[in-house]
């Protein structure tokens, strides 16, 4: 498989990386704070929100949850691929994930991190949602377990942990680099950062069992929350979400996206801190191949759900496939299905997945795709289930499109003040690839 | 409001009802015994009437801590034996109305100042005595139709005053009825019908569902002879242009052209006249009957109507059928020119089908009959504007509003010379013309009295603290008349000795109980031989003047009609924002008024579903949205009457559809026109986007409102499934109680629930349902829902935890399905399992409660409710003050954020329990009785216990008719209907 060029050496790795660490240029501090400010609008639109109601969003009787949701599960999908990377490929002995591994996971910690603030953001009473731990109480009032939501709670928080523990663990020896080629307050911080990593043996053994450990633990998680995300849907009555599918299918869906999340994120930092060297053309094309194979899976769900409606004969499942195809949103749902399932065979064309504008474009085109999925199965369920005289439409309202940006500028201003702060490529990792050791024999 | 505001008026208003009186006590009592309406937390019930309508329904006014927060019906009173219809439950937001005015205001300079009620009654008292000094008829007056108490009051004062009576005006004033009772029976007034007893009912446009004379106690009688019985069931056809709710509820609908219903009835004529039965008429009537209806052969009736040779066929044969048939004439908005002959037709036909017309009660009249017909009133402000008047009185009317655009009417209400009082709660388009605005007490505040129907006393009584301090119409004019003398309510002693001098009462005992009861509603009833005493057949030539002959009208004339409907009425309804909040049931559009028309109509004027089209007629032009429906002759428009104060925030912008309509009142009957020949309809381009409630307009076969052929009910329930594969497909469920015995180790995947003692259940009879939205007004006044406007009802955000749903059937979309949809309580209810802090919670009794204060708002439970009867807070919800007094203090007030849906009224659950503790038992059948169950006309819904093996509840689910909506999703509903019936196979 792909490996760092023979002719690389440690200090090329140490330079390349500890290069992107210097100081920033007015660019990129101005950037930040049009990122902030993007954080401060949504925030402004929640605040708004908590004061005036959830009635300055679009969601009504009978769509209850809107874009909210949509962008919860969105990003928990962003936030697959990343573990799906470092984890399983880890455990896969793909050495070609070396070079992307450290992104992917920031990708994975930060995604989740703006997913979890989601459901927050969707509450009508967020003041009230310590309701949901299970903090004892002389009324015995517990949570119920039987909810996916508090399924949810549990998954995405389980998730989050292991992820931000692994991704610490595996950082942690790149952490010491830079502590020792930096000087002054930089040099303390990293200090604390690098919890005393001296690089003996011994720490060489234990980071090695523990990241292994971590990836063991991180690899049913992938599968699994996402499967849990599935049935916040799937363990309901309304036709459209009421099916045994939907956890491959969720699971199946979030690594598309996450993988096209982590070419959308690649293409540019490698472009702008010249990284070609170590996230090869090769790299990407990996990708895109398991975007190909993650296409035609959501594209088989896709296509499962329409023949089990059909073959169900019930009326309601067939109404509501029906008009999830023609209806009122039936325009999205051909986004969905062009963007995520026609779009990425595209990719079989050698040319174009060696292409980077080609990659951009049809991983961006992917992403696009993936959300309105989410609309097309949330909002489009419910809006059109069992009983007629309740149908209704729902639009976003401009609270909720601030929200969304200021999710997406979030997402954006952790990664981005990430890979300039931190060392955004695994020297550790990738100088063991140099030696021809480690992953990827 | 605050806190301490509201406790401070709360605590006025309960001592200032204790004394009767609105002052607050010099000095201070402690109550050994409390008034029974003077401790805190405990409701009384006063008894009094309604006056929304001049039908006169009883009501139960239940009052909390000095103020009215429910309306309910008098179940002892024979109008409506205790219920009420949407605009009964309304009536409360009449004393809470924001737009109520607080004190008269007297025109100075063109520009209206607040005046004291003292001295706006010295104004009225001095110009008065002013005018009474100049000569005769100097003082005019106009009133609506009020009791016989208050019309007494202002004649006697008008007499003092050296004037003629006042004029009774009423929009819809019967005349044409009227005048044909006068024609054919001789008497000039409104007998009642027995409509329970017929067998058959043909209407020939009588709205009796919604507005025609009494239609609370029409709606109750209706059902007793239509509603499964006894394997039976009555026919109802309606004939008429349009299908409005009354005749949706028909079995068939003979759509005849506008002004053609007397045709169809003469032809009916012409079937009977002469056969079977012999009636003893005067000598040479039938003879002269049989000559005059000959010219109406089927041909030229089918010709002349538009409806089909089968139509005519069913419909005689129908009626040939009938042990007891019945025929109604046209309601107050047939339209059409003929209204006369339409109705002296029915009356002949009645007369040929029953000779003894016993179905007819001459005894029991409407007491609207005393409204002068609209020529009079025509006249009356004629007169006024060239007689030397100096005051004229005009009391809760709205001249100007009703006879829009008449030089007398204006002429009367610009002239300088004249001094104009009105009396009215809100300020109409006649008081600002007025000189002086009056408004006196609401007829919740006040003592009065008004009969709807002849031959009873009918209490009307203060039942609440007085908001504004007014006083009543009738103690302004007793005062008025006596020089300022009979103290603060002297109309209580005029009621009193009025019914001691008509005998009625006989002391103060009597007193007591008539207040206490409501009225005198027994005694004085004659006996079953002299009801027609006054009755007989007038055989003048007058009755043939109605039979000109065929008239042909031109195939293609188009008419605009502007009708009453079942929320507004006459309009009043404008500024009670629960009637605008409520969709009307035909197109489930909410706050806006569009003018209906069929979809023929729409495409050869180029018009759409939605778009605001101009209408013009020979009087003028005004726009409307248009909403398509199959339910409208094609080439007619229609229009309900809304105005008065309809709008989206009630302020006083009017449809100003009247204005559209001739001048001319018809001859002979002197009734008005309620349609107008169409000159031209165009489209604006601009459309709007209705504030509906319904996502669609037929059910998809989804199983949710059902309907079965009469002669299939029959049988046990359930017979025919197969009990293998019953429960597991959608064709095949049964009905599977919210019982543990309803549990199936193959279907269920959660254990039974165990009920204690009580497993609460509602029975909803979808054959008795008419679609009337009473239930939907009482919920919102019982359980204080928001009101949430015309745009959030556009966004989808309406709160109302009982809808009635309206389905199309798709093969014959004329035909409707009402179905009334509330929290089904289901015994595996899909919102208990989602909810990750169990909020929705299971009660031992099987509720389904709603914890509000747990509730942190993630509406899973919404999402997963197939019913979707969950409303979620969107916004805080405002009561625009003082409508917020009207709340119950029983129920929550609920915040932003938190789920909220259909409780089975668990307040009046929690009441009974209570109450069954105190008395050491447990709760009767019966006992408990949900708002909705409450008020509804015709009993569509019952309540009760379902583990009481002898409750209605559990009797009737057992009805071969029973199933549970959407049974297939085994959600085990605790909600059961019965399938409507209709005939055929």
């Amino acid at each position: 498989m792909a490996e760092a060029p023979l002719t690389t050496t440690f200090e090329d790795i140490d330079r390349t990386v500890l290069n992107t660490l210097g100081p920033a240029p007015a660019r990129y501090w101005a950037g930040v704070l049009l990122l902030a400010a993007g954080i401060a609008v949504g925030g402004l639109c929640w605040i708004y929100q908590i004061f005036v109601g959830i009635g300055v969003g679009g969601q009504n009787n009978p769509v209850a949850w809107g874009t909210y949701l949509i962008n919860f599960v969105f990003w928990v999908g962003i936030a697959h691929s990343g573990t799906l990377i470092s984890a399983i490929l880890h455990l896969f002995r793909a050495g070609w994930r070396n070079p992307i591994a450290r992104a992917a996971e920031t990708m994975t910690v930060f995604a989740v991190c703006v997913a979890g603030l989601f459901p927050f953001v969707h509450l009508g009473r967020v003041w009230m949602v310590y309701y949901m731990l299970p903090v004892p109480n002389q009324r015995d009032l517990w949570p119920n377990f039987q909810s996916p939501l508090m399924f949810d709670v549990i998954a995405i928080s389980a998730y989050l942990t292991v992820s931000v523990l692994f991704w610490y663990t595996g950082m942690l020896p790149d952490l010491a680099t830079v502590r020792d080629h930096s000087t002054g307050r930089k040099q303390k911080i990293f200090t604390v950062l690098s919890l005393g990593w001296t690089g003996s043996q011994r720490q060489w053994f234990h980071h090695g069992r523990a990241y292994l450990f971590f990836a063991s633990l991180a690899t049913p998680l992938v599968i699994s929350v996402h499967s849990v995300v599935s049935w916040d849907f799937a363990l309901g009555v309304v036709p459209g979400w009421h099916t045994t599918i939907f956890a491959p299918y969720f699971v199946a869906g979030a690594i598309h996206s996450g993988l096209a999340m982590v070419i959308t994120l690649m293409v540019p930092l490698r472009k702008l801190f010249r990284y070609e060297r170590y996230i090869t053309l090769d790299v990407l094309e990996n990708i895109a191949k398991t975007i190909i194979f993650t296409g035609l899976i959501v594209a088989f769900a896709y296509g499962t759900e329409v023949f089990m409606a059909w073959y169900s004969g019930n009326p309601i499942e067939m109404e509501t496939f029906r008009w999830r195809i023609t209806g009122h949103y039936g325009l999205f749902f051909w986004i969905m299905v062009t963007c995520n399932t026609l779009v990425p065979l595209l990719f079989f064309f050698k040319r174009i997945r060696t292409s980077i504008p080609w990659l951009l474009g049809i991983c961006l085109l992917v992403n696009i795709g993936m959300w309105f999925e989410r609309f097309v199965i949330i909002v489009g369920s419910v809006a059109h289930d069992f009983i007629p005289h309740a149908w209704g439409h729902y639009a976003p309202t401009l609270v909720e499109y601030g929200v969304m940006l200021g999710s997406f500028c979030l997402f954006f201003f952790l990664f981005v003040l990430f890979v300039k702060h931190m060392p955004s490529l695994a020297m550790a990792e990738l100088k063991h690839s140099a030696t021809g050791g480690g992953h990827g024999d | 409001m605050k806190r301490r505001t509201f406790l401070k008026i709360a605590g006025m208003g309960s001592i200032s009802l204790a004394g009767c009186s609105p002052d607050p006590e010099k000095n201070l009592f402690a109550l050994i015994h409390a008034a029974p309406d003077g401790v805190t937390g405990e409701a009384a019930w006063y008894a009094s009437t309604c006056r929304e309508c001049p039908a006169g329904c009883g009501i139960l006014a239940k009052h909390r801590e000095g103020r009215v927060i429910k309306l309910e019906g008098n179940p002892l009173h024979p109008v409506n034996k205790g219920r009420l219809c949407i605009r009964g439950q309304a009536a409360l937001q009449g004393v809470y109305s924001p737009r109520r005015l607080k004190t008269p205001l007297l025109k100075e300079k063109g520009v209206f100042k607040p005046v004291s009620y003292a001295a706006a009654e010295q104004i009225i008292a001095r110009r008065a005595e002013d005018a009474a000094a100049k000569g005769k008829n100097r003082v005019r007056m106009l009133t609506e139709v009020t009791g016989e108490c208050l019309l007494n009051v202002f004649d006697r004062a008008l007499e003092k005053w050296k004037s003629a009576k006042t004029l009774v005006f009423e929009p819809f004033a019967y005349e044409s009825l009227k005048t044909a009772n006068l024609n054919v029976f001789g008497l000039y007034g409104l007998p009642s019908y027995h409509i329970e007893k017929a067998d058959v009912l043909v209407s020939f446009g009588a709205d009796f569902l919604e507005t025609w004379l009494s239609p609370v106690s029409y709606a109750g009688k209706f059902k007793e002879m239509h509603a499964l019985s006894g394997g039976k069931k009555g026919m109802f056809i309606h004939v008429g242009p349009f299908r409005s709710l009354t005749g949706a509820a028909s079995d068939l609908w003979v759509s005849c052209r506008p002004g053609t219903e007397g045709a169809i009835a003469l032809g009916l004529v012409r079937e009977f006249a002469g056969k079977g039965r012999t009636p003893a008429h005067p000598p040479g009537f039938a003879e002269k009957l049989k000559a005059a209806a000959a010219l109406y052969s089927k041909d030229t009736v089918v010709r002349m109507s538009g409806i089909s040779p089968e139509q005519f066929d069913i419909l005689v044969n129908a009626v040939r059928g009938a042990r007891s048939p019945l025929v109604l004439g046209t309601g107050s908005g047939t339209p059409g020119d003929n209204a006369l002959q339409t109705d002296m037709a029915v009356n002949l036909l009645n007369l040929l089908l029953d000779p003894e017309l016993t179905l007819l009660d001459f005894h029991a009249r409407h007491r609207v009959e005393i409204a002068a017909p609209r020529s009079d009133a025509v006249e009356f402000f004629e007169a006024v504007a060239e007689d030397p008047v100096d005051l004229l009185l005009i009391h809760r009317s709205d001249p100007a509003f009703y006879l829009p655009g008449r030089t007398a009417v204006t002429g009367v209400l610009n002239r300088k010379s004249l001094f104009k009082v009105c009396f009215t709660e809100v300020m109409n388009e006649t008081a600002e013309s007025a000189d002086l605005v009056f408004p006196p007490g609401h007829y919740l505040e006040t003592w009065d009295e008004y009969a709807g129907v002849a031959g009873m006393v009918s209490m009307v009584q203060p039942v609440t603290a007085s908001l504004y301090n007014a006083p009543g119409t009738g103690d302004v004019f007793l005062r008025a008349a006596s020089g300022g003398t009979g103290g603060k309510t002297p109309m209580k002693a005029f009621v009193h000795n009025r019914l001691k001098d008509r005998g009625k009462i006989k002391d103060r005992k009597d007193w007591v109980e008539v207040v206490g009861r409501g009225g005198v509603f027994d005694a004085g009833l004659p006996s079953r031989s002299d009801r027609h005493a006054e009755v007989r057949i007038n055989p003048g030539e007058k009755i043939w003047e109605g039979f000109s002959g065929p008239r042909e009208q031109e195939a293609n004339t188009r008419f605009f009609a502007v009708v009453p409907g079942i929320r507004f009425f006459d309009g009043r309804g404008g500024d009670r924002s629960w009637l605008s909040e409520i969709p009307d049931a035909m197109t489930q559009v909410a706050w806006q008024n569009p003018v209906l028309a069929h979809p023929d109509t729409l495409a050869r004027d180029r018009v759409r579903h939605g778009e605001i089209i101009r209408v013009t007629t020979g009087r003028g032009e005004a726009t409307f949205p248009v909403y398509e429906t199959p339910l409208v002759r094609p080439g007619i428009y229609i229009v309900s009457l809304a105005g008065r104060g309809f709008s989206k925030k009630a302020e006083p912008v009017r449809q100003h559809s009247l204005s559209l309509l001739p001048a001319e009142t018809l001859p002979v009957s002197g009734g008005p026109r309620c349609d107008a020949p169409l000159v031209q309809v165009q489209g604006t381009g601009a459309f709007i986007r209705f504030a509906r409630t319904d996502g669609s307009r037929t059910q998809l076969n989804r199983k949710i409102a059902l309907s079965i052929p009469l002669d299939r009910v029959k049988g046990r329930r359930d017979a025919g499934l197969s009990e293998k594969t019953a429960g597991y497909s959608m064709n095949e469920f049964p009905l599977t109680l919210p019982l543990p015995e309803g549990y199936d180790a193959g279907r269920d995947f959660y254990p039974p629930h165990a009920h204690e003692k009580y497993r609460w259940s509602m029975i909803v009879d979808l054959d008795r349902c008419v679609g009337c939205g009473a239930c939907m007004a009482a919920c919102y006044a019982e359980n204080n829902i928001g009101v949430v406007g015309e745009d959030r009802i556009r966004e989808g955000r309406e709160m109302s935890w009982i809808r009635i749903e309206r389905y199309h059937d798709p093969d014959r979309p004329e035909n409707l399905i009402f179905f009334p949809m509330m929290c089904q309580h289901c015994d595996n209810a899909p919102c208990e399992s989602v909810c990750p802090v169990t909020a929705p919670h299971h009660s031992k009794e099987g509720l389904n409660n709603q914890i509000y204060n747990r509730c942190i708002g993630t509406r899973f439970c919404a999402q997963n409710c197939p019913y979707k009867v969950r409303r979620f807070n969107w916004f805080e919800w405002t009561w625009e003050d003082p409508l917020r007094l009207m709340l119950n203090p029983d129920v929550t007030v609920r915040s932003k954020g938190v789920m909220e849906k259909c409780s089975f009224c668990i307040q009046r659950i929690k009441h009974a329990h209570g109450r069954a503790k105190d008395e050491n038992r447990g709760i009767l059948d019966g006992e408990v009785v949900p708002a909705c169950v409450q008020t509804c006309p015709t009993g569509a819904i019952v309540f009760g216990n379902l583990m009481d093996p002898e409750s209605r509840v559990r009797k009737l689910a057992d009805d071969p008719r029973a199933y549970q909506a959407m049974g297939y999703l085994n959600t085990k509903p605790a909600v059961i209907y019965l399938k409507k019936v209709i005939p055929g196979t």
